[in-house]
Formats: structure tokens, C-alpha cells, sequence
């Protein structure tokens, strides 16, 4: 069984059709990566996956279970976790508040009204372990908008695994970073393990050709081309629409 | 290829602010001297206040506990939820006609049972009103609140107008008045002078409960909330129910501060659900700050005190002084006095900072 099933998914704003027609099937353990040009619905996608946005027809299937109009947090209860292109932190908390409120999400304990946060040793025991494995624990302390730009998408990155997701969708990972930054994020998704099923929308090359084993390329709402990194490479429509090749280059000139 | 967001370093604003006074090293314990002392100072100060100082006085300090629970109650969901509620008076005129009505036009005199019934008439309307209240704050409203605060203004009119028009129960546009003295049960009834102490009891107590709730894992979701309700959705937090249900509880401690305000004035009169005594609230949480816990009892201090200086000197004026603290909050102390106080206080526990 595929870990998540997308059939014919459409949404429409007004007249436009942002994503018309989408089907594909991401098997469990799998890293696909979704490219394509500005504007060719690599984020409404997302939205739809994640329940911010509704369908306008179609349907979404997790595990087996049909998502289409599940809530944004049902479905990560169910095991889907998410990254923003834009870094969406708690901006007036520290770190370490910053990691206790991520993973807590999750947990029963989010309703308890009169424990006191700070006294949940196995709260504070996950909260360092995650923002170890993120290299973020030194500066636990720090109010996440004081953070650099690469230690915010850090902890964005560790935001994002704090539910202990089995579909990781991420946004853009590497937007805005600098090259180091950027091969050190895509060494840690390339090393997230088979347990996590990656889905990502990229347009660092690096990224989608260091990590993903499929590639889809979206245009205008729809799938253009889906295939291999090497099938990905080679394709000539690919070249066109989002890559430029001698040809187009050519007649710009 | 470029697709780059124009926002890469969107949260560069307020800069090393915690909100909630949250201590350096990420956790939120403080020390004794820092935090424990003066608390217990000023309530040691405050229970012993009446016994040295006139009758007036105590009748301000009174004053000054339950705006600072109707403060603290609106803090609760602006400054921790980051829902500014225009019509929060709304519930505390809820609250003290419901103790008052139950005292006067039912003649069950038991104070705690006029208090329940208070308290659960403010919770049975405020669950009610939540559902189209949250209908037009939607998911990330903090930032834009107009329509909210539109909504909300118009509960509390609402409110008002229901209590000039249910003469019968409510005595009209005169209001209830003759609200006698609470009868505690047992043959305790509380005199004028002694209300001081019924009061301190439930202010402190309230304190107390909102303060665990501010700091328990449910008061950090709301933090979050705050922040940024997007992520809390992503990350499994049914975002609506934490803001659904911490607006009840908000009501409810309105409600609470109702019921003392009734007692202590012995009279409700409309105006008391309406924008006029929303304002107090809102102004003692601005006054006092959004971003600390105590800010709306320093606030409430400063109202009460400037009320009852303004009464004595420029009684005429009241509504042009209310107005000028306003704009001079906003326009020099739009921190507010809490985060100011805060700030001298560990200035002058651990030398400058």
C-alpha cells in the first residue's frame, strides 16, 4: 500500500486553475522531489496535502485513510509533518520553549492546564535530544528571532520533526541559505532514514538531485514530466520549461 | 530560477523579548528574590493595609484588586492567546447582574451561590458567543483583529441594550442597585469593612489559578497561538478549541471580578456590559503591558489612582483625562509600566544589564 495517494486533485481560484488533474502515489520510505517554475502550484500543492487548503475535486489518501478534508492537525496526528518555504517559528520564545511546544503537539499532555510546562522531565528529556541531534542546544536560551537566518531554518527543520512524522513535506529547505548551509541540510535529509517518507519542493539543484530518488516537474498546475534524477536530467521537456538549455538561451539572444 | 522570498529574515523585529518574562536560560525558573519576595511583601503590605490606613484607602485598594482581575482576565486572552477583546465587560456585567439578580429578584442571599450562578451564566454565554466570535477571528488573526474587535464591541452593546430592555429582572436603564451586603453562609454576613478581606482572599486566590494556567503546557499552547497559529496547526494543536476555550475561562474571571464589583458597589447598572467599562479593562492592560504577568495589576493601580485623583481635582473632565492616558500610554509607554517595573527591578537586583 502507498504511504499517501493523491487522485486527481484539483483546486481552483475563481478562474485559475492552480492544480488541475494532480495524481501520484509516494511509496513509504521514498524521497520525491517536486520542481517547476514560479507559479506552477509546487505550494498549493502542499497546502492541499497538508489541509490548509481545501480540494475543489479529487482526493487525498494517507495510509489508507481519506484525508481530503481532514483538518491541518488531524493529519499530523496521523503522522504528516510539514516545513514552511517562509521559516514559521515562535518568534518571541526561546529555543528551548521553541521545542517544548513542537513536540508536545502531538502528546496528550498539550491539554493539561495545571501542570506547569517546566516540570515534564520527559518533555525536557525529548526537547534536548532534539535540539542535539539539530545542533541547536547551545542556544537553547536564545529568542528564536534573535537566531541567524541558518540557525532559524534549523530549527525549523527540528520543528518539523518533532511529531516524529512518517511523510516529511518540506518547503524549500535549503531557500536563502548559503552553499554550506545549504549541503549540511542536505546531508541531514539525505540521513533521516528510511522511517521518514520525504516529499519536497526545491530548486536547489543540489538538493533535489543530492536527496530525491523521483522527480516531479509541475507546470501550469500540472504534472510535466515525472521520472528518475537521471531520467529528470536527460529529459528535454524538462530542459525547456525549467532548466534552459542552449536552445532557449539561443532565442533569448 | 529565482523564487526567493523577499521576506528571508521575516521575524526581525522585537529582538530578545520574551514574552512572559521568560528568564535566560530558556526555562522559566526565577529566584526567590527576584520573584518570591516581592510577591510576598506586597501581600503582606495589602492584607495589613486596612489596619493602619483610613477607610477610603482600603475602598481604592478594593478597587484596584478587582480591575486588576478584569484586567488579568483580558490579559489572559490578548496578552497570552493574542485575542484583544473590545467587549470583555460584557462578562463582568454578566457577572455582577447575575449575583446581583439571583440576591435581589430570586432572594437566594448566599454569596457563593450567587457567585457560581455568576460564574456559570458568564461561562453559558461566553460558550455561546464564542462560536460566531471564532467564526470571524479565523486561523493567524492576531495580526489583523479589526473585524474581532468590531465583533466584540457589539456583544457587550448587545448585553446593554438586553439589560435596559429586561426591566422586570434587571431594573432597567436605573440598573440594580440596593445589592446588599455578601452573607458568606454560616450567619457571616461582610460588612463595609471587611469586604477588603473577601475580596484580597478571591483576588489571590484567581492570581494563583491564572498563574498556573498562564505557565501549564495548555497556557504555552496559547503562547504559541500567539505566535503563530499556522505552526501550531502544523504541529498538531486544534488551535480553535485553545482559543475557544481560553476565552471562557477569560470570561469567566471577568465574571469573577463582576460579582465583586456588584458587591461593592451594590449596584449594576448597564454601562457596566458596555464599551465604557470594556475600556477600563483594555486601558489597564495597556497600561500595565500585555507581555508580563503582573502588568495588569500595576495598571489597575495606576487607573484606580488617577480616577480617584481626577474625581477629587477635575471631576467634570473624567472622560478627557481617561482619553489623555490613552494616547500618553501608547505614545511614551507603549511597553507598558509592567515591563518598565521589571526592567528596574532586576536593574536593581543584578546591576545594569
Amino acid at each position: 500500500m502507498a504511504l499517501l495517494e493523491v487522485r486527481n486533485l484539483s483546486v481552483h481560484f475563481g478562474g485559475l486553475a492552480a492544480v488541475h488533474d494532480l495524481s501520484f502515489v509516494i511509496e513509504q520510505g521514498e524521497r520525491l522531489a517536486i520542481i517547476g517554475p514560479n507559479g506552477a502550484g509546487k505550494t498549493t500543492t502542499f497546502n492541499l496535502l497538508t489541509g490548509q487548503l481545501k480540494p475543489s475535486s479529487g482526493e487525498v489518501v494517507f495510509k489508507g485513510e481519506q484525508i481530503t478534508h481532514a483538518s491541518v492537525f488531524a493529519r499530523t496526528h496521523l503522522g504528516m509533518a510539514r516545513s514552511f518555504q517562509i521559516t514559521s517559528l515562535f518568534p518571541h520564545q526561546t529555543v528551548y520553549v521553541n521545542a517544548l511546544i513542537g513536540l508536545q503537539g502531538t502528546q496528550r499532555s498539550r491539554y493539561r492546564m495545571f501542570r506547569p510546562l517546566f516540570k515534564d522531565k520527559a518533555l525536557e528529556m525529548a526537547a534536548q535530544e532534539l535540539l542535539e541531534s539539530t545542533e541547536l542546544w547551545d542556544l537553547r536560551g536564545e529568542i528564536a528571532s534573535s537566531l541567524a537566518y541558518g540557525q532559524q531554518r534549523k530549527l525549523e527543520m527540528a520543528l518539523s520533526l518533532a511529531s516524529k512524522p512518517d511523510l516529511l513535506l518540506l518547503d524549500e529547505p535549503s531557500c536563502g541559505l548559503t552553499t554550506t548551509e545549504s549541503a549540511d541540510i542536505t546531508a541531514r535529509i539525505a540521513a533521516l532514514g528510511s522511517m521518514i517518507t520525504v516529499l519536497m519542493i526545491a530548486h536547489d539543484m543540489d538538493l533535489v538531485f543530492g536527496v530525491a530518488e523521483r522527480v516531479i516537474l509541475m507546470h501550469y498546475g500540472e504534472i510535466a514530466a515525472e521520472g528518475t534524477c537521471d531520467e529528470i536530467r536527460s529529459n528535454q521537456m524538462v530542459r525547456d520549461i525549467y532548466m534552459g538549455s542552449r536552445k532557449t538561451l539561443g532565442h533569448a539572444r | 530560477m529565482g523564487d526567493r522570498p523577499d521576506d528571508v529574515a521575516k521575524s526581525d523585529a522585537p529582538r530578545g523579548r520574551a514574552r512572559g518574562g521568560i528568564a535566560p536560560t530558556g526555562k522559566g525558573a526565577r529566584s526567590f528574590v527576584e520573584t518570591g519576595l516581592p510577591v510576598l511583601a506586597i501581600g503582606v503590605v495589602v492584607l495589613l493595609l486596612p489596619l493602619f490606613l483610613p477607610t477610603f484607602v482600603s475602598s481604592l485598594v478594593t478597587k484596584m484588586m478587582i480591575f486588576a482581575l478584569f484586567g488579568m482576565s483580558l490579559n489572559l486572552i490578548w496578552g497570552y492567546t493574542g485575542i484583544p477583546s473590545f467587549g470583555h465587560a460584557a462578562f463582568f456585567g454578566l457577572g455582577g447582574y447575575g449575583a446581583g439578580v439571583l440576591v435581589l429578584r430570586v432572594d437566594i442571599t448566599n454569596f457563593w451561590l450567587g457567585l457560581l450562578f455568576a460564574l456559570l451564566l458568564t461561562a453559558a454565554v461566553a460558550a455561546i458567543l464564542g462560536f460566531p466570535a471564532f467564526r470571524v477571528f479565523g486561523v493567524g488573526a492576531s495580526d489583523n483583529p479589526i473585524y474581532f474587535l468590531l465583533t466584540t464591541i457589539a456583544f457587550g452593546e448587545l448585553l446593554a441594550r438586553a439589560a435596559i430592555a429586561l426591566r422586570p429582572i434587571t431594573g432597567g436603564s436605573t440598573g440594580l442597585a440596593g445589592i446588599p451586603h455578601p452573607d458568606l453562609g454560616f450567619g457571616i454576613t461582610v460588612t463595609a469593612g471587611r469586604y477588603y478581606y473577601l475580596v484580597f482572599v478571591i483576588f489571590v486566590v484567581c492570581l494563583f489559578i491564572i498563574y498556573r494556567i498562564v505557565n501549564s503546557h495548555y497556557g504555552y499552547a496559547l503562547r504559541g497561538i500567539h505566535d503563530n497559529e499556522r505552526r501550531m496547526q502544523a504541529l498538531g494543536y486544534n488551535t480553535w478549541l485553545y482559543k475557544y476555550t481560553s476565552w471562557i475561562i477569560a470570561a469567566v474571571f471577568g465574571g469573577v471580578a463582576g460579582v465583586m464589583f456588584a458587591y461593592f458597589g451594590g449596584i449594576m447598572v448597564p454601562n457596566n456590559l458596555s464599551m465604557i467599562t470594556s475600556d477600563i479593562a483594555f486601558l489597564v492592560v495597556i497600561l500595565g503591558s500585555t507581555t508580563t504577568f503582573f502588568g495588569p495589576i500595576v495598571g489597575s493601580v495606576a487607573f484606580v489612582g488617577v480616577e480617584y485623583l481626577a474625581s477629587l481635582y477635575l471631576p467634570e473632565r473624567w472622560p478627557l483625562i481617561l482619553g489623555s492616558l490613552f494616547v500618553v500610554t501608547i505614545m511614551f509607554i507603549p511597553q507598558g509600566l509592567g515591563v518598565m517595573i521589571l526592567k528596574l527591578w532586576r536593574r536593581l537586583l543584578y546591576g545594569a544589564a
